[in-house]
């Protein structure tokens, strides 16, 4: 572990696919370089960097922890929000009201799993059927448009800040950095760190590990509900089957970073640095008019050869599975 | 540790001294499963006042059963040995893509079935080659094979639908009857028979869960971990290849969607029925009645008007509540 909490042979890593992927396209068209298509990446990459930032901590908690709910957490809240703005309330109203119902959701994950003692794999499958049909259940279906709402709403997802994108300066980087601070410098990070190495150690040395994977839960649960709104004020909408890809791509995100799926290894500079590459390859892909679909596969790709890349560079092959 | 792998493994609950077989049976997880589904047979007969018996509802709900059971049983294999596969929905897509194309084309079932089942095969072994060459964890290697087959079913397909897919498979799978039954159900019962039987009597059986337990007791018992690691895959994808195969059976048409959103349904009928993702434990029985509990709540929401958003919920509701009693009865020493 380095001092960032990220080793050093998976930074040198996700900077070569950073940089592979970003000089690829420029040998193609150097526009792609321009500032305007930099902030449409950077665009992109909030919402679904949000949800791998909450993924990051489930995942570094250990015990197969993994939320699958992510995604159906962001669509629910986006409902509720635009509920509320669909009766006219102040749009502040519904944003808390959105960011408190992704915190009741994932404290509903943290107790099946801690109290019920329930995988959270399952919990989580279970908790995103039902968050995404209680997202249908409110809407009766339909999207919710939001394209009426104040401005002063729709500028979380439109407006710009010297120049950058309201969402990139405003809240990712902010979330960013608590979330950078959360692990770096708070004893939950350092007792996640450990819960997520040994959890049977962890508890021995006095620490919560239940509570502490817990409250990863509430954290992803959040942290989605705020991707929610982001992407309804973006696209003045509120879909009830929004971040349908969400769920998974965070988790492919985390991996990619440099986490262990088994826990411990984790850290939130490096699902930062792999929501770039995401970002860049699919927004590359676009701008070259590649079908959207590509990018599914090459994230795919990717996933499958970074890990492989990793348990070569480690020479050791895991045989965990 | 040893004789597990030849004698007998932990059973769903400790046989209670003193009580009769059926005593037993009902205080097993599938015991709990088949008052379940009995429950909730009753409740959707009652509130749809029979409908539920109409013969339209009957084969559909029939039909898709098998689509889900013949992978979930699969799944279930993969599961028991510590693995899991998340790519079977877009396999399924991928499958029915090339299959349908090749239906499409004018080749017969003679050719078709085969390479349904080839392909199966063939998808399955990509994912044990990268699991077990490349030492990636199953869920990472299947996530990121979900990927790359939903790609290859874009790429196939480009933007069209297949839709001229001949009729020939409905008539054998869906509308030829032996007795009550379709022929996809019969072929799904077959197969979860089978592999019930296979699991229990069976020494290459009994391995299963021997690597499911303690997979390097397993290895230092002589068993090729490896081999049986791969061959679950192998067969998980063969069938998804045959689910593939009545999928275009029951509806006769490829989208870029097609198989979409299945898996979770596939693993949630397996957890449902008791198999733990940690491996080692489960049945077939288990899986069956996990099935047949995931389908009657699709089809029962659907006929008791309930509007239909609320199947996902209560298929949520049902895995957590389910999952979560049966935690508590057996292991509640185990809290710490």
């Amino acid at each position: 572990m380095g001092g960032i909490g990220i080793d050093r042979s998976r930074l040198l890593l996700l900077i070569v696919f950073l940089g592979v992927a970003l000089g690829g396209y420029a040998l193609i068209d150097l526009q792609i370089l321009a500032a305007g298509n930099l902030t449409s990446m950077a665009v992109f990459a909030v919402e679904v960097g949000i949800l791998a930032l909450g993924q990051t901590f489930v995942i570094c908690g250990g015990d197969g922890g993994v939320d699958l709910s992510v995604g159906a957490i962001a669509a629910l809240s986006q409902v509720l929000l635009g509920l509320v703005l669909k009766d006219r309330l102040p749009w502040e109203l519904g944003v808390l009201a959105a960011l408190c119902a992704g915190a009741v959701m994932g404290l509903a994950n943290g107790l099946a799993y801690a109290v019920l003692r329930i995988p959270s794999i399952i919990v989580t499958l279970a908790t995103m059927f039902a968050f995404y049909g209680l997202a249908l259940v409110f809407t009766g279906g339909i999207n919710i448009d939001l394209t009426a709402s104040p401005p002063s709403f729709l500028a979380i997802g439109q407006g710009s800040v010297i120049g950058l994108p309201f969402q990139v300066l405003l809240i990712y980087l902010p979330v960013f950095l608590a979330c950078a601070y959360l692990q770096l410098f708070t004893a939950f990070g350092r007792g996640l760190y450990l819960t997520g190495t040994n959890d049977l150690a962890a508890r021995l040395a006095g620490i919560g590990v239940n509570r502490i994977r817990c409250l990863t839960f509430v954290i992803a649960g959040v942290l989605a509900a705020l991707a929610g709104v982001v992407s309804a004020a973006r696209l003045g909408t509120a879909r009830p089957d929004a971040s349908e890809t969400g769920n998974l791509l965070s988790i492919a995100i985390v991996v990619l970073g440099g986490a262990d799926i088994f826990g411990g290894d984790g850290s939130v500079v490096g699902s930062v640095l792999a929501t770039m590459v995401i970002a860049v390859v699919d927004y590359g892909l676009s701008y070259n008019n590649f079908n959207p679909i590509y990018q599914a596969g090459v994230i795919g790709v990717i996933l499958i050869t970074s890990v492989m890349a990793q348990n070569l560079v480690r020479f050791r092959a895991r045989q965990r599975s | 540790m040893m004789s597990g792998a030849r004698g007998r493994t932990r059973q769903a609950s400790k046989p209670i001294p003193g009580q009769a077989a059926l005593g037993r049976f009902i205080a097993s997880r599938e015991g709990v499963l088949l008052v379940t589904l009995l429950v909730l047979g009753v409740a959707i007969d009652l509130g749809s006042h029979g409908a539920l018996w109409y013969r339209a509802n009957v084969t559909s709900f029939l039909v898709d059963f098998a689509i889900t059971a013949i992978p979930a049983t699969g799944m279930t294999i993969v599961i028991l040995t510590g693995g899991i596969d998340v790519s079977t929905g877009s396999m399924l897509g991928l499958i029915a893509a090339l299959g349908g194309k090749l239906l499409a084309a004018g080749w017969g079932l003679a050719v078709a079935v085969p390479a349904f089942l080839l392909l199966g095969a063939l998808f399955g072994l990509v994912n044990a080659i990268i699991i077990i060459e490349g030492a990636v964890p199953p869920i990472v290697a299947t996530l990121g094979t979900l990927s790359i087959y939903r790609m290859l079913v874009f790429i196939v397909l480009g933007s069209a639908w297949l839709t001229d897919i001949p009729p020939v498979l409905t008539k054998i799978f869906v509308t030829t009857r032996l007795g009550p039954l379709p022929v996809a159900t019969l072929l799904a019962l077959a197969v979860m028979a089978g592999f019930a039987i296979f699991l229990r009597f069976f020494r290459a059986g009994r391995h299963i869960y021997a690597l499911g337990n303690n997979e390097e007791a397993a290895r230092l018992a002589g068993l090729d971990v490896l081999r049986i690691k791969r061959a679950s895959y192998v067969l998980i994808g063969i069938f998804t290849g045959l689910a593939a195969l009545l999928n275009l059976g029951e509806s006769p048409l490829v989208q870029t969607s097609t198989g979409s959103g299945f898996v979770l349904t596939v693993i949630a009928a397996v957890v449902l029925g008791g198999t733990e993702l940690s491996g080692g434990r489960g049945t077939i029985l288990g899986t069956l009645f996990g099935t047949l509990i995931v389908q009657l709540v699709q089809d029962g929401v659907v006929l008791l008007h309930i509007q239909p958003f609320w199947s996902g919920v209560l298929l949520g509701l049902i895995i957590l509540v389910s999952v979560g009693l049966s935690h508590a009865w057996h292991r509640p020493a185990e809290a710490a």
